[in-house]
């Protein structure tokens, strides 16, 4: 065997390696926008149906974007259903809970993360252990005693029923980023002239401003699209939030199938925006109470 | 427009009012326990708070009578208290707990009296038929273990009965958990191994994970309708394209009214796969490059990597999320509830969850669904601390 | 200015003890150093002079005022963190009058006086910089500039240059030694390296298991040192330990073990009689490397310890020679200079400059003479 024979083929077996590896790249591409296609289409669907003239609303139709596209259902939407009521409703609702949320899981949580007191340990894992408890366990009996209290149909009531189902979350977000920040800024900072609970508020707070970002968005998302709580504690259909709403546009009757279409994008979009935006930030929050160790 | 602003300013103020006097409260009972006059000011300041804000919200029409019991009450729970903070807690700890305070307030208020409530309810008979006299009087009629006898002989809803509800209910869960890691793990591998649009993809993944649930849940099942959704036009017309796979019975499928629990499953496997994806991928892309190198110096073949590198250091990343995961799909009502949920619905898809969802607030079955809601939350309580103990996942989870 | 008392201070975590009974007294604008091995509680007790962990017992004054139950807002000190503690999200100006703002001075009187503390320290191009794009020694500089401002009492500084590289220890180093002179106030300063303590103190107190275990000025903790780990701490190389017991011999004390026979306290004119009584207690010579003369070739003087070389290290401008010594093979290190020759293998014989040597009792540590 000659010298230029073995090189021959080495060279032929490397270009053997680089088409197989093209070839599994490509595969790999493949499946990816495969998986992608699963995973949009849906979105897309709603987004031709919300475009079907009035007549061809239930078809067969598969295109994209349909014959005779028109923004009718957009328009129908506003005119024809309390969709503006629905959006306000859910706002002001969603806004309040939020910030109710926030500034009680920010306190508590400098508590957990700052101080050694006796309970510390058990409160925190009764936080995690409230993340058990069968959804619509409580449903009940906050109902009812929402119900006596006469707060049916009423943003307090809403607020309440919402204002802790996301606090242990936001109370683990928040200590997680407290544990980061040196303890002897603080110090310096009482050293300097603050009290305690100064020291919290003045160096604590504003340097954890994008972990309290991260925890209202994560309120702000859990409560803008809840549905099955409003479902119970809502019934005036002025009062209802856009997840109500929504549900029974698309209920009873297909002909209402383009406004629900329409409606969902409206109120998709910028959630969708938001939480893709903030995606990566919430992810770290939620895992980083269960994943630091 | 301007009412609903007002509402809200009138809620701020409210909670506003109310943690300061629940503040106040606490910094005297921590600051002032050393002093002579501290139990005589406390009992009177207290009973004097409560008395006041039950006048107020109740606009002063109350019976004496009620007063007078609920000064003396509160004055006598008032004193325990007193006593607890001078011999007991003799002000340590003040910050802490005065942080604490609001949130775990809240928490015993929404959280710990409603599952009191709850206990209250199983034991005693509020249906459709007493709630009017519950409102009126509060009183409700004792009625023992009778709740709890029923869960497990009748149905919550019109047939299905308890045990296959059970059984219903682990097998939803485990197909779901199972989907979920198994995709989420191809999703990120194959993330994982490009590098070219791998943003684009990974933000395409979750769009699912992205959309409100409603919307993307209803958005589902419409595509699931027999005739206009897109699985049954896609069926219909790959076997007119196909004729011969047609007599293998591939055509057209009744998904909603015969198939719900298959329906849903797939729904809530497409939901469920995007958030593991991204889990497992951080997961994925927090491993050393240096742990593969070693090991293919070493000789390991790609499936050797994955199964001795890759599975063994996800782990703790993995643990967590398979846990949450596995309790959120156990609880999980919207996707059922969305797709079967209408009048007249079907209950073979129905879960636990869904079935205690629609007893209690489709067939106004109160004091039922408050027992089965107790017996589903002793399984579920049961089950987590023996998966705690056994995985050990404990260690992780709390630190 | 003030001086700072320590009266009987303990300290608990939980059960654990970790300062026992320190009592300490610094005088007005004394420079004192705290420096023992980490662990130690020298950090704790400067901790405990700032409010910032609470006393078990015993007090603790500033000045003529006992500060245990104040709160260190009330205590007017200042402090500098070993991670220098600047606050992220403000400016260098805005954390140097941080202080000051929440005093309410004036702020013509805050701009003054970070100016002034800026012109001390040579900051004043980064005033309006973040603590982010400062580099370490720029930052310790802010963090003392923070802690000029606000004209304290008391300055406790708590491993200030720890964290910093070789060469900008030193640099900072020499600014604060300039910087005590020119503000003449009282510091207290953490650390655990002896040569800062030995270079910036006008008096040591060295920390060792929660206990003072000696005070004194630089040279005096170095050259009278109370114990075997004060002999140990201060000074590098570290002083070399031959166990070994004490004979009376002439008149005079000898130590002796195998292979080991030096005089070590009077000649044939005699000691003093109460050292004489110790003969036949075991006890720890203690040597400084410096204070030993390394005779190639036999040169069988009185007090001469044949040893074999072991290793030869070269500095530069000194030496450092392993040796083995004695029949037990006691390791001993001598700093000689560069200029003098010796090879590993070398049989050579050491004396010991009766300057240099230190005696103390084996079963207590404590110094004897």
């Amino acid at each position: 065997m000659t010298e230029s024979g073995a090189s021959l083929e080495s060279l032929r077996a490397l270009r053997l390696h680089r088409r197989r590896e093209a070839l599994k790249t490509a595969l790999i591409h493949g499946a990816l926008i495969l998986a992608c296609a699963a995973c949009v289409y849906p979105l897309l669907r709603i987004l031709a149906v919300s475009l079907r003239p009035g007549d061809r609303i239930i078809s067969t139709d598969l295109a994209l974007i349909p014959q005779g596209a028109t923004w009718a259902s957009y328009v129908k939407v506003f005119t024809e259903t309390n969709f503006l009521f629905w959006l306000w409703n859910s706002l002001v609702i969603t806004v309040a809970t939020s910030v109710a949320g926030v500034a009680l899981a920010s306190t508590a949580a400098y508590a957990f993360s700052r101080f050694k007191f006796p309970g510390a340990k058990l409160g925190l894992s009764l936080l995690l252990g409230t993340q058990m408890l069968p959804a619509g366990m409580l449903l009940l009996p906050l109902f009812l005693m929402i119900m006596r209290l006469r707060l049916m149909n009423t943003y307090l009531g809403m607020v309440i029923a919402y204002s802790v189902s996301s606090l242990p979350f936001s109370i683990w977000i928040l200590k997680g980023y407290y544990d980061t920040i040196p303890r002897s800024l603080e110090e310096a900072a009482l050293v300097d002239g603050t009290s305690v609970f100064g020291a919290f508020y003045r160096i604590v707070l504003p340097l954890s401003t994008p972990a309290l970002a991260i925890a209202f968005l994560f309120n702000f998302t859990q409560a803008w699209n809840e549905y099955l709580v409003a479902r119970v504690i809502l019934t005036d259909s002025f009062k209802y939030t856009w997840t109500l709403g929504l549900f029974d546009l698309q209920g009873q009757y297909l002909t209402q199938w383009g406004m629900f279409a329409a409606a969902s994008l409206l109120v998709t979009i910028p959630v969708m925006g938001v939480f893709l935006y903030s995606s990566k930030w919430l992810l770290t929050g939620m895992t980083l109470g269960g994943v630091k160790g | 427009m301007l009412a609903p602003v007002a509402q809200v300013l009138q809620f701020a103020l409210l909670i506003g009012a109310f943690v300061a006097v629940l503040e106040g409260w606490l910094h005297y009972h921590f600051k002032y326990h050393e002093r002579n006059w501290f139990i005589p000011a406390a009992v009177l300041g207290t009973a004097a708070l409560v008395v006041f804000a039950a006048l107020w919200t109740a606009g002063g029409g109350v019976e004496a009578g009620r007063v007078v019991s609920l000064a003396v009450g509160t004055a006598l729970a008032e004193c325990l208290a007193a006593l607890f903070f001078k011999h007991v807690v003799k002000g340590r700890h003040s910050l802490p707990f005065m942080l604490l305070a609001p949130a775990m307030l809240g928490l015993a208020a929404l959280i710990a009296y409603p599952m009191v409530f709850e206990v209250y309810l199983a034991f005693h008979d509020l249906k459709l038929t007493t709630i009017m006299a519950w409102s009126r009087t509060g009183d409700l009629p004792f009625v023992g273990l009778k709740h709890f006898r029923k869960v497990f002989t009748s149905s919550p809803l019109s047939e299905v009965g308890f045990w296959e509800l059970s059984l219903r209910t682990v097998w939803w869960t485990f197909i779901n958990v199972f989907f979920h890691v198994a995709g989420g793990f191809v999703m990120a591998l194959l993330l994982n191994s490009v590098t070219r649009f791998k943003g684009v993809y990974r933000m395409l993944l979750i769009v699912p994970w992205a959309m409100p649930q409603v919307v993307a849940v209803l958005a589902m099942r419409g595509e699931f309708h027999s005739q206009y959704g897109f699985v049954n036009i896609m069926l219909s017309k790959t076997a007119a394209w196909l004729p011969f796979l047609k007599d293998v019975g591939v055509g057209p499928v009744q998904w909603l009214g015969q198939h719900p629990f298959l329906t849903c499953t797939i729904i809530n496997v497409w939901l469920g796969i995007p958030f593991m994806t991204v889990v497992i991928l951080g997961g994925l892309q927090s491993i050393s490059r240096h742990y593969y190198d070693a090991a293919s110096i070493d000789g390991a073949s790609a499936f050797q990597q994955f199964r001795m590198i890759t599975l063994p250091l996800i782990r703790p990343v993995l643990a967590p999320a398979v846990t949450l995961g596995t309790v959120w799909t156990f609880n999980n009502i919207n996707v059922i509830y969305l797709v079967t949920g209408q009048a007249g619905g079907t209950e073979d898809a129905d879960i636990l969850v869904s079935a205690l969802y629609k007893a209690a607030f489709a067939f106004y079955r109160y004091s039922y669904s408050a027992a089965f809601a107790l017996v589903v939350f002793l399984m579920l309580f049961v089950s987590s601390m023996v998966w705690l103990k056994w995985s050990k996942g404990s260690e992780s989870l709390y630190d | 200015m003030a001086s700072v008392t320590f009266k009987n201070v303990t300290k608990k975590f939980g059960l654990n003890e970790v300062l026992h009974d320190v009592s300490l007294q610094i005088a007005d604008q004394e420079f004192l150093v705290l420096v023992g091995p980490s662990g130690c509680g020298k950090s704790t007790l400067l901790r405990m002079l700032a409010g910032l962990e609470e006393t078990t017992e015993g007090e603790i004054h500033i000045g003529d005022r006992l500060v245990n139950h104040l709160p260190p807002r009330s205590r007017e000190i200042a402090m500098v963190f070993q991670d220098y503690a600047l606050y992220p999200h403000m400016t260098v100006a805005e954390n140097m009058s941080f202080g000051l703002r929440l005093k309410g001075i004036d702020l013509g009187e805050i701009d003054r006086r970070v100016l002034k503390a800026a012109n001390i320290l040579h900051i004043e191009p980064l005033l309006r910089r973040t603590p982010r794009q400062l580099s370490g020694g720029q930052r310790q500089r802010v963090a003392i500039g923070r802690a000029i401002v606000r004209e304290p009492k008391v300055f406790l500084f708590d491993e200030p240059l720890s964290n910093l590289d070789a060469k900008l220890r030193e640099e900072m180093r020499i600014e604060i030694a300039k910087l005590h002179q020119k503000l003449a106030t009282t510091i207290i300063y953490v650390t655990h390296d002896q040569v800062e303590a030995m270079t910036l103190a006008s008096r040591i107190a060295v920390v060792n298991a929660g206990q003072i275990q000696q005070v004194g000025a630089p040279t005096e903790v170095f050259g009278r040192p109370e114990n075997v780990f004060v002999a140990g701490f201060i000074g590098s190389p570290t002083m070399n330990f031959i166990e070994g017991e004490l004979a009376r011999a002439g008149g005079g004390l000898r130590f002796k073990t195998a292979g080991v026979d030096v005089p070590v306290m009077g000649g044939p004119a005699g000691g003093p009689p109460s050292s004489l009584d110790r003969s036949g207690t075991p006890a720890v010579l203690g040597v400084r490397p410096e204070a030993i003369h390394i005779d190639r070739g036999d040169a069988p003087a009185d007090g001469a310890v044949p040893a074999e070389v072991e290793v030869v290290e070269l500095l530069g401008y000194r030496k450092n020679v392993h040796l083995k010594v004695g029949a037990a093979g006691a390791k001993v290190l001598a700093s000689v200079g560069a200029a003098e020759g010796s090879e590993p293998g070398e049989k050579v014989s050491l004396r010991f400059d009766p300057a240099g040597l230190h005696l103390f009792e084996k079963a207590t540590g404590r110094r004897i003479r």
